[in-house]
């Protein structure tokens, strides 16, 4: 029912690049804090998610 | 500045206290429920995770590797943000089958207990080093607080000093609170709500020193940005380390730790509920590592600003004091206090469980049974007191040489290794226990080798017979070692997994565990009969008593009685009591506890599917299910209702005769509803289903006709058709005839056969009246010509004796003449047409039967009462009415008594008239009800009747379209007296007339 395959091996692509992904969030033109903007942005999205899906 | 030494004793003491405090008033409920079951306090409580390491140690990883610090954090995040996926199905199982601790869960799924063993022998090694960091920290900073008059740590290699004797109360205090609120049995909401507290401290000290660091040292974030601009070399210090391959390896030991470290296993897992109910926790507990994250930075830069002479792990505290804050140095001190008391109480917590269960309970028996609690408990509480000495211990050799990074560094990669035997458990059906033993065991010898005696002796290479002769080890190479130990140990697991084979048991857990877990839950037969036996099994190995609470425990749990005898619900108790005494005592002593006195029998059944089973789960999973599988739910529903709603009697069985489905038609049929039968054996029936069904099902036909059985002491004939389900799950093995599942439809014919007896019957009556007319023809004629001979015969002699025998002889063929008539009559009636009825009155053609009866002197003698009433007339033929009269009234008085009354009455309504007529004799015997109307039936004398009279007045009646009942006896009160009910159509006209003219009239 919930195998999940696929989803395991989306996240060791993103494992693998997020090398780049790191190195753009982490741009020393950027803000010191600009990390955690994002790490914010993802909660953000990860609570819009979790209100979204109807209580089970 | 410094503290005296009692004051921050006193701290820490009233801190600890504090925590005491709030564990004891959950625990008897003197917080509102509201707060201690709130979604909050399980997230915090999960804050744990965050010990002095994440206080202290963080500020060192994030001066080390700039942002890669960051992964500490992001890393656990990324796992919760996708709990639903990534932890959701361990903890499933967790819930499940009992699992509390990382070692019991490789058990389960392994079906190994040498893997329990060496699990937790590996995390033992492995923990202690964090256990280690965890007191380092708090003799460290409480030796700053007091001692020295600068902030500094004292030098290596003192030996037994003042700061390990108050680390070693410290440790003291810490054990004897575990061992209050950790050691019993049920859920620990005191220890949840004290954790939550705890993390809730820490982050608040954390974000106030944070704020101290910007507003107190850099006067704001302006005079931060400032400060940066002047000092660049510190914001090319975040971007720097982060480019070689260390913190990538960073991300991986951080990301791992969620799941594996044993302490946040322990609370997110085992204890808490926060993972199943609610995902909340997806973004919460990010939130919770963004709060303990952002100050990160600020304190860094802050203790390079002020100078504070303390290495970089002791910045949280040292710039508090150099900013001269007492309260703020306090406030460091207990948010890092709190830091290692959490993880410290949890480590241990989840560390004894594995120990007891995994190294103690299996070789120690206990000794009283009939206490097997209280035994449990203090085993607890001792083992929980020795890790904390292991602990110290650790913590005392290592004498301060490593840095905090170092130690949770160690203690990381070798939970790591953990990491290829938990994917396993969900997503790689084929990783076997042979790999996780070859697998693990490597990785740690690696890890062993290359960390931990280079930690503990200072060696930096050993020699090897390769390359060129010697290897680096020690802690500054622990990337390599990582990516070497995880490899090596993945490398081996899925070699090894791949060429060994898998036990069946194994398998089976395997499938269990896996993501599609309900692909075929194999459905086991157990030797067990009724859930009283399961206590008189268990009472050998648990004692009576303790036998019978778990017992009863697992009934109350799964709504079942004591009497409970279907096999389908024995065996979810059987995996009910397994699970709950896992909660006690642990999976491998639960497991040989069960399989030593409740075994499954390895049966020839063994490969039937547990359709109960799936059904349930599936039901209990239906809103997990999403996608093709929710669409194949509805698919499986529809069909489901199907069969349920099938207006045919359907059952199916598995090839050991378990009832697997019993439709609504069946349970109406057999008046046995589906929740009695489901899952029990078809030898479990009451009868007559049992043996119709068991000899059926076990018969060689395919069909069976028209089966008599007698219900509510009624006959009725069903028919039976059975067909072999020969299904996926069933051609694992080659399935033989009769090894199948069966499908057996059950067909009420009573109704069919009652019909089809009605019609044979009435077809016979109707030869009988042909014959009858037949005969009466033939015999008609000769018996005219013998009464004119004979009538002659008269005129011819004047022989008194010749006269006799002629008057004789007139006399017996005027007898045969009037049987034959009613022969001829009976044959013929049902010939008239309706068209040709006229307006009877019943009451007159009575008058005209009584006028005829009352001739034949020679009879019974009885009174006539005829009260019918004037009006009632009905459309017939009056002569045939007449016959219904005198064979009605000549019974009637053969039946009565003499000088006895028989009555004559009627009733009307709309449209019929109904008539009766009652006697006051001995009745019809119940025997003879249903056979008394039939023609030549009688219980007259022979010679007496013929037995066409009321077989002739039923004739009648039913070519009049009335209809006839025989209520006997009449009065129920003398249980005697026989009475005939007539039911009429009324003449409509006459009634019409009547009304008309309010006077009786000759109707048409």
């Amino acid at each position: 029912m919930n195998n999940q395959r696929l989803v395991i091996l989306l996240l060791l692509i993103a494992y693998i690049f997020s090398p780049t992904l790191f190195t753009w969030i982490v741009n020393p033109e950027g803000a010191w804090y600009r990390p955690y903007i994002m790490w914010v942005l993802v909660i953000g999205i990860a609570y819009a998610v979790q209100a979204r899906k109807k209580p089970s | 500045m410094t503290f005296e030494l009692t004051h921050v004793a006193l701290i820490g003491l009233g801190y600890l206290l504090l925590i005491f405090g709030i564990a004891t008033i959950t625990e008897r409920d003197w917080l509102p429920r509201s707060i201690t079951e709130h979604p909050v306090t399980y997230i915090l409580s999960l804050g744990i995770f965050a010990s002095a390491w994440a206080f202290y140690g963080v500020i060192d990883l994030a001066f080390q590797f700039g942002y890669g610090a960051l992964a500490y954090y992001l890393g656990t995040g990324a796992l919760f943000l996708f709990a639903p996926v990534a932890l959701g199905p361990i903890t499933e199982l967790a819930r499940r089958h009992q699992v509390h601790s990382l070692a019991d869960l490789l058990v389960f799924r392994y079906h190994s207990h040498g893997i329990g063993a060496l699990t937790s022998l590996c995390m033992l090694l492995g923990i202690l080093p964090l256990m280690a960091l965890q007191i380092q920290a708090i003799a460290d900073t409480m030796h700053i607080l007091t001692v020295s008059r600068d902030p500094a740590i004292p030098l290596v290699g003192t030996g037994l000093t003042f700061k390990d004797l108050m680390a070693l109360t410290y440790c003291g205090i810490l054990a004897l609170f575990t061992v209050l609120f950790g050691s019993n049995r049920e859920r620990h909401r005191g220890l949840i709500t004290a954790m939550a507290f705890e993390s809730l401290l820490k982050v608040f000290a954390l974000c106030a020193i944070g704020l101290l660091a910007v507003y107190g040292v850099f006067d704001g974030f302006s005079g931060l940005d400032e400060w940066l601009e002047r000092n660049p070399e510190n914001l090319a210090l975040l971007h720097s380390p982060i480019r070689d391959g260390a913190s990538h390896t960073l991300l991986l030991v951080f990301v791992a730790t969620a799941v594996t470290m044993p302490h946040i296993f322990h609370m997110g897992v085992a204890e808490n509920p926060i993972l199943r109910n609610t995902r909340t926790v997806t973004w919460a507990f990010p939130l919770f590592l963004l709060f303990l994250a952002l100050p990160i930075f600020p304190i860094l830069w802050a203790g390079f600003e002020l100078s504070v002479p303390l290495p970089a792990q002791y910045f949280t505290l040292g710039v508090p004091i150099l900013a001269e804050s007492p309260s703020l140095t306090i406030l460091a001190f207990i948010g890092g206090l709190s830091a290692s008391t959490g993880a410290m109480v949890v480590i241990t917590l989840a560390l004894s469980t594995m120990v007891m269960n995994h190294w103690l309970l299996p070789f120690l028996r206990l000794r009283r049974r009939q206490d097997i609690y209280s035994q449990l408990v203090w085993l607890r509480r001792i083992v929980i007191a020795a890790l904390f000495l292991g602990g110290y211990l650790f913590y005392w050799m290592l004498d301060n040489r490593q840095s905090l990074f170092h130690l949770a560094l160690v203690a990381f990669i070798e939970t790591l290794q953990f990491v290829p035997g938990i994917f396993a458990i969900v997503f790689w059906t084929r990783g076997n226990r042979r790999g996780v033993i070859a697998g693990l065991t490597v990785g740690t010898l690696v890890w062993f080798i290359g960390l931990l005696i280079p930690m503990l002796t200072g060696l930096e290479h050993i020699n090897v017979p390769f390359g060129d002769g010697s290897l680096s080890v020690g802690i500054s190479h622990w990337s390599e070692i990582t990516v070497i130990s995880l490899g090596l140990n993945t490398l081996i697991f899925i070699g090894v997994s791949l060429l060994t084979r898998q036990t069946e048991e194994e398998a089976y857990s395997a499938e269990l565990c896996a993501a599609d877990e309900l692909s075929h839950p194999v459905r086991q037969a157990l030797d067990v009969h009724s859930a009283a036996e399961f206590k008189t099994r268990l009472a050998k190995p648990l004692g009576k008593v303790t036998a019978s609470r778990e017992v009863d425990l697992a009934l109350r749990q799964l709504g079942l009685g004591i009497s409970e005898r279907r096999p389908y619900a024995l065996r979810r108790l059987r995996d009910q009591l397994e699970a709950n005494l896992s909660g006690l005592m642990g999976i491998h002593v639960a497991g040989e506890i069960m399989d030593n006195h409740l075994p499954y029998k390895l049966a020839e059944a063994r490969d039937t599917v547990d359709i109960n089973l799936i059904e349930n789960r599936l039901s209990q999973y239906r809103s997990h299910l999403t996608g093709l599988s929710a669409e194949l739910n509805n698919l499986r529903l529809y069909h489901r209702k199907t069969l349920q709603e099938l207006p045919m009697a359907v059952c199916s069985l598995g090839r050991d005769k378990e009832i697997l489905m019993w439709n609504r038609a069946m349970a109406k049929l057999t008046g046995i509803e589906a929740d009695d039968v489901l899952g029990s054996h078809l030898d479990d029936l009451v009868q007559p289903w049992c043996d119709l069904l068991v000899n059926f099902s076990g018969g060689d036909d395919a069909h069976l006709y028209r089966h008599e059985i007698t219900l509510n002491k009624r006959p009725h004939w069903i028919s039976l058709h059975k067909a072999a389900i020969k299904g996926p799950a069933n051609h694992r093995r080659g399935s033989t005839i009769g090894q199948d599942d069966q499908v057996i439809l059950l067909e009420d014919v009573t109704e069919t056969q009652l019909l089809e007896q009605e019609l044979i019957h009435s077809e016979r009556l109707a030869s009988v009246g042909r014959l009858a007319a037949g005969v009466a023809h033939e015999i008609g004629n000769p018996i005219t010509g013998i009464a004119c001979l004979c009538q002659n015969l008269r005129y011819e002699s004047d022989n008194p004796e010749v006269l006799e025998t002629a008057e004789q002889i007139l006399s017996q063929t005027d007898r045969v003449t009037r049987i034959v008539q009613s022969l001829v009559s009976y044959s013929h009636s049902g010939h008239n047409k309706k068209s040709a009825f006229e307006a009877v009155r019943l009451r007159e053609c009575a008058q005209e039967a009584i006028a005829l009866l009352s001739l034949q002197k020679d009879k019974n003698p009885v009174t006539f009462s005829n009260d019918i009433a004037e009006n009632a007339i009905v459309a017939g033929d009056q002569q045939q009415m007449i016959q219904v009269f005198i064979n009605l009234l000549s019974n009637a008085r053969d039946a009565s008594d003499p000088e006895g009354r028989v009555m004559l009455e009627s009733f009307e309504d709309e449209d019929n008239i109904t008539l009766t007529v009652t006697d006051e004799g001995e009745g019809i015997d119940p025997d003879y009800l249903d056979q008394i109307l039939e023609p030549f039936f009688t219980t007259k004398d022979p010679g007496e009747g013929t037995g066409l009279g009321l077989a002739m007045v039923y004739s009648i009646v039913d070519d009049h379209g009335g209809t006839l009942d025989i209520i006997s006896p009449a009065n129920p009160s003398t249980e005697r007296g026989a009475q005939i009910v007539i039911k009429l159509p009324r003449h409509l006209d006459s009634v019409l007339s009547h009304i008309a003219t309010d006077a009786p009239e000759k109707a048409d």
